[in-house]
């Protein structure tokens, strides 16, 4: 049998091990090499011995991390797994396996057993439950691989989300609306979301849609990136410019390293409406992914530390 | 600036000579408590139950590390703090039981600002996400209380640290908070972008 089939079965060993690999060595013992170029160039931009000595234990962490093969952060935030499939990808047993990998880990101390029953907060002791991982499903047909992306994101920092329902009138010229309720959720979040912090925006569609777009914007886009469209990229740039003004700082200790990226995602949305949600991603940006072809041949998502 | 060393049980004179940007050391026991611990502390007290612990001078760490089994006892794999601002609702116990240094991460708020100032305490910044680092300052893990019932994360875990740093003085027992400051100058700057 092929590593992914006509039929769409996989060859689960394979699979398991290579999912299992990727959590162990490139999300949960270290951040996405985008990331720790961002990390260094902000503390390299930084003026006060607090601030630079700050960024430098964070850096310092990582690298200890990746030595010691230890969780990067105690806390694994919560799972989402992006997948992306063509054809021929039995989606029930790819899942299946990452459940397993993620029970499997979590014993062997790479996860901390962080799931919790929302009402009683019983936890579950290995990371599973009910809707656990968060699945996000995209189908191409015309994919000829399997693309997997895990995120672990920081709970802490979803404290501080926010979702507004603006009216057209509320927009505002220039948008001026939405960019004021962005800087005033940075603001109330202070040094909560463990800046230096990266801000994924999702506006229009639906409530539920905005907070979809929001955190894949800032969960599976490089933060070194542009977005493509020009009129988000500019949006993108004067909120990242204006929140390091603010002068939270890494830590929240107070520094010109509030933000390291601010990702937009948009969707058309009602004459009536203009949902916008605000989701913070805590610096410690635990994401990694790899992409199967039906030969076994496997490619890496995020790669080498640069633009 | 200062530069301390406390050693637990730290006495109220040690932390109110401490301002807002002094480094501290911490040496001696540290607690790690969460929502849930802070809840059943609460739910013991209003029953006149005895507490599994005597906070008088203790450093609690809003924390929930990721542990492993050695021989009989445990140790920390990796630890880090936890968003303080969930524990707010309970500034004013904490400063009850004689709590003198708060550690986590994000600051607290008025109330604890109060509590503070009220018994003497001082909140400390940790930085944040770094669980290896933290986790070098842990010689030991002496006992855990409650692992059962609240799982690891929420768990109360007693740690034996030695010169456990840097950790920033945030809010002191002066009224003084840094991240009080920093979001009325952020908020006078937002205001005028956009007036």
């Amino acid at each position: 049998m092929s590593i992914l089939a006509d039929d769409g079965t996989f060859d689960k060993q394979f699979l398991k091990e290579q999912l299992s690999s990727l959590l162990k060595e490139r999300v949960c013992t270290t951040i996405s090499p985008d990331v720790k170029y961002l990390l260094k160039k902000a503390h390299d931009a930084e003026t006060t011995d607090s601030a630079k000595g700050m960024i430098k234990t964070l850096l310092t962490n990582v690298e200890m991390a990746e030595k010691q093969k230890k969780p990067v952060c105690q806390s694994p935030g919560y799972p989402t797994v992006y997948i992306r499939y063509g054809k021929c990808a039995n989606i029930a047993e790819l899942v299946d396996v990452l459940k397993q990998v993620i029970s499997n880990i979590t014993k062997e101390g790479f996860l901390r057993p962080s799931m919790v029953h929302p009402l009683t907060r019983k936890n579950t002791g290995d990371n599973s439950g009910i809707g656990v991982p968060n699945i996000e499903l995209e189908h191409d047909s015309a994919l000829g691989f399997v693309e997997v992306l895990i995120s672990f994101k920081g709970c802490g920092a979803e404290l501080g989300n926010a979702v507004k329902i603006f009216t057209p009138a509320q927009i505002g010229e220039n948008a001026k609306g939405i960019k004021e309720f962005v800087i005033d959720t940075v603001i109330k979040a202070g040094g909560k979301p463990c800046p230096p912090l990266a801000l994924g925006i999702g506006i229009g569609g639906q409530m539920d849609v905005a907070a979809k777009l929001s955190r894949r914007a800032v969960s599976t886009r490089k933060w070194t990136d542009r977005n493509p469209d020009p009129e988000l990229a500019v949006m993108e740039e004067e909120l990242l410019d204006k929140i390091n003004q603010l002068g939270i700082g890494p830590g929240g200790i107070g520094g010109k390293s509030t933000a390291l990226a601010v990702k937009i995602g948009m969707s058309h949305t009602h004459p009536a409406i203009c949902p916008v949600a605000v989701n913070f991603h805590c610096w410690v940006a635990r994401r990694g992914g790899i992409r199967i072809y039906p030969d076994g041949k496997i490619e890496y998502l995020f790669g080498e530390e640069d633009k | 600036m200062k530069e301390v060393i406390l050693n637990t049980p730290i006495q109220k004179e040690q932390v109110s000579d401490l301002d807002v940007g002094d480094v501290v050391y911490i040496t001696g026991i540290v607690y790690t408590a969460r929502d849930m611990a802070h809840l059943n502390i609460k739910k013991l007290l209003q029953d006149k139950k005895s507490l599994p612990e005597d906070f008088d001078g203790g450093v609690i760490f809003h924390a929930g590390p990721v542990v492993k089994k050695v021989g009989d006892g445990w140790g920390i794999w990796a630890i880090g703090p936890t968003t303080s601002a969930r524990m707010e609702p309970y500034a004013d116990m904490v400063g009850q039981l004689g709590v003198r240094a708060i550690v986590g991460k994000g600051g607290m708020g008025e109330d604890t600002l109060e509590s503070l100032h009220k018994y003497g305490g001082v909140y400390l910044l940790a930085a944040p996400g770094c669980g290896v680092v933290h986790s070098e300052a842990v010689k030991k893990v002496l006992r855990v209380h409650w692992l059962e019932e609240l799982g690891v994360p929420e768990a109360i875990w007693v740690m034996e640290v030695d010169k456990w740093g840097p950790l920033v003085v945030g809010m002191d027992s002066k009224g003084r908070s840094t991240f009080k400051d920093i979001a009325e100058k952020a908020t006078t700057l937002k205001n005028q972008w956009f007036k």
